[in-house]
């Protein structure tokens, strides 16, 4: 890290998370008092919070097998998708749903930071033992599904409460906005259809690796490989829900709640190929 | 600044008179160009069903333009008697007008607070005013800034906020549900008079299909032919409501046509996603219970007049906030409007100086003449210029800041008396 500006190695998990929580305090003032200066001002810490996040990632480079690394690159994406769609969907609440996500991903990410004296920065994001191309496309795949789920997950809860004021016969005007139900339906169906491969994928590469190593079968006691397995077959139901039952968009979204439930399972528990093996 | 103000709104004015002084269609451009060649003055005319005002300007003038030369014309154009008139006729001086055309613009003034129509309605008088040539160096300033000010309130107050027609809010509803209509079916129930206006506003977002059923097939032939939609058979009911995305009912049915059980048994056929009812009869077409939000969303006329009141009521709340910009915006617009009429006298101020600098430099430089190189002559001239604006800064820096109350011109004539600034 020689040569590199002062100021941003002294970037902290901090930093960024105080950003977003701002941002959201400011989206959800703007949401219920609407005034210009509110929503700039939550755009700017938003996009400041991105910045400190991204400098972090790019400088203290986690591998992407240990939860703390995995869980704030995640973050990261769905950081992105925020201010994506904040500046993209000016009108919409958007904020003040994937702001918590990010959050609180960032906050699930401290409680597994590594303490001093832990050397998990020098194997870098990718950092998977042994195999590292396979390794590397391996974990790509699985954070891309995770985003999927993610935005899936985001989706559903943004369902629900449109169906609640639906249900209300709350003002169009009132409150909250939010996209239709049709649309946020095809949100969650596209985010669906875009994850179940990736998921698959990256699955099978990851037991491939496991067999091309020659070591035991790490087995279905870990529970990492169990909450991703439950995370596939959830997705398989909801393919099958969707496509051949033609399933209501409530049951679907309550699904994909499911499957990120079991995200987090899976996020919780350290990858069985990371430094050390152990879970 | 010679700005007035004349004219008779819904507030204080029976619609008959209205329509008597209304300048439509040819009577605008023809009263534009007469009011104008006849005073020599700017004009703009304003003439809504709620509203008929005249902006009038006149830069300058010694004889002020008043409101009983113009009743006077406004009788002989539309043949009304002037003492009839004026019992209805209101008129503003300079800052009253520029505060209501700036209110006029914002909703304030209007019978919906909020209501988008009028912002359209005064930028076509102005750009009127300006194709007839009859906006000028008063008017177009005031009016580019009544729309600029119109445009503040809107975004920045929720003043204009959610729709206050019944038809527009059913609309509002169907668009929480749907996002393209292309492959939607709407089905109208019934040929009552009070859906024409919803049905036209769903005709609008150009759905895949229109089917009308009515007791009477020859009013649902009727209905159908109107909207480019197809009839079907009122014992097709169900099978409609099957097929159906969006629903119109409008019957004048005195029991409900559609009772929870029934629409149950249709539920369970339906295949496709969340219905949505527009039931706008009275009494009801659907048992309310039918509505669960998910599977069928049913909007009847109270709740679509529940949503008007609420949104009328939002609205007033900010009318103190947009009250608020509309004084910081006249304010604004009559000191720049103060400091542009500064400017004449600034220039001259300006001219007087370098006329008399040039003047000083050529005699100087002719003296001298033989005696300096170039690189001396330029710094001396460079010099004198250098002089010239110090001793200008200090004038013309007071100038530009003040912003007198009108009729005191103080700084403006004792610069005129002390350099000796001719008119």
């Amino acid at each position: 890290m020689n040569g590199m500006p002062a100021a941003l190695s002294r970037v902290t998990v901090f930093c960024f998370a105080a950003s977003y929580a701002i941002a959201l305090a400011l989206e959800l003032w703007h949401a219920f008092r609407p005034r210009p200066i509110v929503r700039y001002a939550s755009l700017g810490f938003g996009a400041a919070g991105l910045f400190a996040h991204a400098i972090y990632v790019i400088l203290q480079p986690f591998p992407l097998s240990s939860t703390f690394g995995s869980v704030l690159f995640l973050a990261l994406i769905l950081a992105v998708f925020y201010f994506y769609g904040a500046v993209h969907h000016r009108k919409l609440a958007w904020g003040i749903f994937v702001l918590p996500l990010v959050l609180g991903l960032v906050l699930l990410a401290t409680a597994f930071q590594p303490t001093n004296g832990q050397d998990e920065v020098t194997s870098g994001i990718f950092g998977f033992r042994g195999e590292h191309f396979w390794g590397a496309v391996h974990g790509i795949l699985l954070l891309l599904a995770a985003v999927g789920v993610c935005v899936g997950f985001l989706a559903s809860v943004m369902y629900f409460v449109q169906l609640y004021r639906l249900r209300a016969k709350i003002s169009p005007t009132h409150g909250v906005r939010l996209w239709n139900l049709e649309r946020i339906e095809a949100m969650n169906r596209r985010a669906i259809l875009c994850s179940f491969p990736l998921l698959t994928i990256g699955l099978i590469v990851g037991i491939a690796l496991q067999v091309h190593r020659g070591e035991a079968w790490v087995g279905f006691s870990n529970p990492k490989v169990l909450s991703s397995l439950g995370l596939w077959v959830v997705f398989a139901i909801l393919l099958y829900l969707r496509y051949a039952v033609h399933a209501r968009g409530r049951q679907l979204a309550l699904w994909t709640m499911a499957a990120f439930a079991l995200l987090v399972i899976a996020l919780l528990f350290a990858h069985p190929f990371a430094n050390g093996g152990a879970s | 600044m010679n700005l007035l103000l004349v004219g008779c709104s819904f507030k204080n004015t029976p619609i008959a008179m209205r329509e008597k002084l209304a300048f439509d269609g040819p009577r605008l451009s023809a009263g534009l160009l007469e009011i104008n060649s006849r005073y020599g003055c700017e004009v703009a005319i304003l003439s809504t069903c709620n509203r008929v005002e005249l902006y009038l300007a006149k830069q300058d003038s010694p004889v002020p333009l008043t409101a009983d030369l113009i009743c006077e014309f406004l009788g002989e154009y539309h043949q009304v008697p002037v003492e009839q008139l004026k019992q209805h006729i209101y008129a503003k001086d300079a800052q009253e007008t520029i505060k209501h055309l700036f209110r006029v613009t914002s909703s304030l003034d209007s019978l919906i607070v909020g209501e988008g129509q009028i912002a359209g309605q005064v930028k076509k008088t102005y750009d009127d005013a300006k194709t007839q040539g009859t906006a000028g160096p008063i008017l177009h300033p005031l009016f580019q800034n009544a729309l600029q000010v119109a445009k503040r309130v809107r975004t920045e107050t929720g003043i204009s906020r959610g729709h206050v027609s019944v038809s527009s809010v059913a609309v509002d509803y169907v668009r929480e549900v749907f996002d393209r209509f292309d492959d939607k079916t709407v089905l109208v129930i019934g040929a009552g008079k009070m859906g024409e206006l919803t049905l036209k506003h769903l005709r609008e977002l150009s759905p895949q299909r229109i089917l009308v059923t009515n007791r009477s097939p020859e009013k649902a032939q009727a209905v159908a032919a109107g909207c480019g939609g197809q009839s079907v058979p009122w014992e097709q009911l169900d099978d409609a409501l099957v097929q159906a995305d969006i629903v119109l009912s409008t019957t004048g049915a005195p029991e409900p046509i559609m009772t929870r059980r029934r629409f149950n048994d249709i539920l369970a056929k339906r295949s496709g996603g969340t219905i949505v009812i527009l039931d706008i009869a009275v009494p009801r077409d659907f048992d309310p219970r039918i509505h669960d939000g998910d599977r069928a969303c049913l909007f009847n006329i109270d709740d679509l007049m529940r949503i008007r009141e609420q949104t009328l009521a939002d609205r007033k709340k900010h009318i103190a906030p947009a009250e608020s910009i509309v004084d910081q915006e006249v304010k604004r617009f009559l000191k720049d409007t103060k400091r542009r009429s500064h400017g004449p006298i600034i220039a001259k101020l300006t001219q007087e100086f370098e006329a008399r600098r040039r003047e000083i430099v050529a005699q100087l430089l002719a003296k001298l003449n033989g005696k300096l190189s170039e690189p001396d002559k330029a710094y001396i001239e460079g010099a004198f210029r250098l002089l010239q604006n110090k001793f200008l800064h200090g004038p013309i820096s007071a100038l530009a800041e003040d912003a007198p109350e009108p009729g005191s011109h103080t700084l403006l004539e004792a610069l005129r008396k002390l350099f000796r600034l001719e008119e």
